[in-house]
């Protein structure tokens, strides 16, 4: 499961260092317990070479005991060899809590006597102080830890942050809108240069790609007017040639129908290209109603033969802020499919709003996904008479000012609805 | 009648005057920057044909030197540029119509007519056809001396043919030239039929001949 850097950072970190700390700690522990232990067998050395010292030089005067200080024993047989090193013992006081001591036991030979020399040194204090010391280091470390992952994430806050620039401006890149893309070129660090020396690089190549086909279409589309323009003019020649014939007329037509249509999609293709490119300024007022009006006047009358009824509703005054020549081929292709694409007898209705222009038609249903609708050369029927474009350019245009498009089809009515920006005034 | 026709595809060209030159104008071809104005600069025509881009300069330019030279010969502009703002450009520098290449050539040569016919006559005139007689101003059309009601489109229609009458125009250029916005949108050439019938219909009962006459289903013919 992918989580972000931090969060991942953050977690590895409490994963590992607390332990770290806790291995730290008990590494430490029994380093400072030896320390200690070492330290209380000196004092207990220093203690006893001092309390013979001051027996020796006190002859009778010094008791032989304190409980709790020391214990000289005089005469102890030969073959009695103490271990030399410290040991535990618990001492019993009158009136006290039973107490820990560290008890060194040495044999001393004088003058052809030996004694056993056993000095006392509570260890109750140092264990106290040992829990101390561990109690303060479990503080620190835990400081410790909180500081080194709050550090952390600071650090690695500012250090991604180039990172996290570049990814924010890129996510917003978008080649079709041909905006060149900035990406920072000195970060301060080596690696997220290098990043974004390849990104721009990489989205650079993409672009000029992008271009270039965009360029070829467009050209592609202008340089094929001309030859087009010359078989249309050819055939127009050949149509009064005085040996036409029938059969010659059958082929003329299918040629000129041919070239027509093939004609009006290179035208339809470059438009597409053109709105791609954003050739078309906007910042102008088109006046929606007037336009809307004018074109359906021409539908009517020209398809008056064929749809029998127009129903118009149009609020007057709607104006868009749009390109005039983009927003009347979509006016005009919308209106085009509804009359074309309709039924003997049938009707279109046309209703404009300041937010919306909906257009009803009777027709044959549509075959295949309506979702494809607006697809480039996707076609509702098998028909020879659209270029399968002019819906797709409709959504190009839906889309450059983000208008919303919602087809439906129900019992021989469809219904084309698009709704302006909100801000559409 | 005179016309220069320049444009630098010559096939194009070729079609462009066999089709004139079928009507008895005098055709003259121009297919660079150079020859162009030399015989713009040299001869008067009624009429310019004149492409845009050119190899050695641009029609505009052109344009502008010619109503520099205070020439008022008629200028329609033909060009594969159809942005708006070359048309705008175009008629700013003194065209007198602009049409965007691919275009047929009964759409050319019914505009080369119209400005002729604005040129030589200031206007206000008629058309008069075997008994039809169109008064342009009015858009009113009589058949010996009875109106004929005609819709804006049966009109559009009937005067198309009348101007290029004897001429095959076919079914597609007769539904470009019938929508009055860019070509490119204009509907199918699929029921200029039904237009044809209802003229042919209204035609036949004011008493007019049968004059309009159907090319195989390519297109029509206005024979007189």
């Amino acid at each position: 499961m992918s989580r972000p850097l931090q969060q991942k950072n953050t977690r590895i970190l409490l994963n590992w260092l607390p332990l770290v700390m806790l291995a730290g700690s008990v590494f430490f522990y029994f380093l400072m317990r030896g320390h200690i232990l070492h330290m209380q067998e000196q004092q207990l050395h220093l203690k006893q070479t001092n309390i013979w010292r001051a027996f020796l030089n006190s002859p009778g005067g010094m008791p032989l005991s304190i409980r709790g200080e020391y214990d000289i024993l005089p005469d102890v047989p030969l073959s009695f060899r103490p271990t030399d090193r410290p040991r535990d013992t618990v001492l019993q006081f009158a009136g006290c809590p039973s107490e820990a001591f560290s008890v060194l036991t040495s044999r001393v030979d004088s003058k052809g006597r030996s004694y056993l020399v056993t000095t006392y040194i509570s260890s109750t204090e140092v264990t106290h102080l040992m829990i101390k010391i561990a109690l303060a280091e479990a503080l620190i470390f835990l400081l410790l830890l909180a500081a080194v992952v709050i550090v952390n994430r600071r650090i690695s806050n500012r250090l991604w942050s180039p990172f996290y620039a570049t990814m924010d401006t890129i996510r917003r890149y978008d080649v079709r809108q041909n905006k060149p893309l900035h990406l920072a070129a000195d970060t301060t660090v080596e690696e997220f240069d290098r990043l974004n020396q390849t990104l721009t690089s990489l989205i650079d190549n993409v672009d000029h790609a992008y271009r270039n086909q965009k360029q070829f279409t467009e050209n592609a589309a202008h340089e094929l007017q001309t030859p087009l323009a010359i078989i249309r003019s050819k055939v127009e020649l050949m149509m009064e040639g005085p040996g036409l014939n029938e059969e010659m007329a059958q082929l003329l037509g299918e040629i000129s129908d041919a070239n027509e249509r093939l004609s009006q999609m290179s035208r339809n293709l470059l438009l597409l290209t053109r709105i791609e490119n954003g050739q078309y300024p906007e910042g102008e007022i088109v006046q929606l109603s007037r336009m809307v009006e004018k074109q359906i006047g021409f539908f009517r009358d020209y398809y008056e033969n064929e749809v029998a009824e127009t129903r118009v509703d149009i609020e007057s005054d709607v104006q868009l802020a749009a390109n005039a020549s983009l927003i009347e081929i979509l006016v005009n292709n919308l209106l085009r499919n509804a009359y074309l694409h309709n039924v003997p007898g049938g009707y279109v209705q046309i209703q404009l709003s300041r937010t919306q222009l909906l257009i009803e038609n009777s027709g044959p249903p549509i075959e295949g996904d309506p979702e494809r609708l607006f697809d480039r050369f996707k076609k509702g029927r098998e028909d020879n008479r659209t270029t399968g474009l002019g819906l797709a350019l409709v959504h190009q245009i839906g889309q450059l000012y983000r208008y919303r498009l919602y087809y439906s089809y129900h019992s021989g009515i469809h219904q084309l609805r698009v709704r302006f920006q909100p801000d559409a005034f | 009648m005179k016309l220069l026709v320049i444009e630098d595809e010559p096939s194009l060209l070729a079609s462009i005057t066999r089709y004139f030159r079928k009507e008895q104008f005098l055709c003259e071809e121009a297919t660079n920057f150079a020859d162009a104005l030399h015989k713009m600069e040299d001869y008067q025509y009624d009429c310019i044909i004149l492409d845009i881009n050119l190899p050695g300069g641009s029609g505009l330019q052109l344009l502008k030197l010619l109503r520099e030279d205070s020439k008022n010969d008629g200028v329609i502009i033909i060009s594969a540029r159809d942005s708006l703002d070359d048309k705008v450009n175009g008629l700013d520098y003194g065209a007198d119509d602009y049409l965007t290449k691919p275009f047929h050539l009964p759409e050319l040569s019914a505009r080369v007519k119209s400005l002729l016919r604005r040129k030589y006559t200031n206007g206000a005139t008629a058309v008069d056809v075997e008994n039809l007689h169109i008064e342009l101003n009015a858009r009113a059309v009589t058949a010996a001396g009875q109106t004929v009601p005609l819709s804006k489109i049966e009109y559009d229609l009937l005067l198309f043919l009348v101007t290029n009458k004897n001429r095959v125009v076919s079914r597609q250029a007769i539904a470009e030239h019938l929508y009055d916005g860019p070509s490119d949108q204009a509907p199918g050439p699929e029921f200029v039929y039904s237009h044809i019938k209802n003229l042919k219909r209204k035609l036949k009962e004011k008493g007019c001949n049968e004059i309009i006459h159907t090319v195989y289903g390519l297109g029509y013919k206005l024979v007189v």
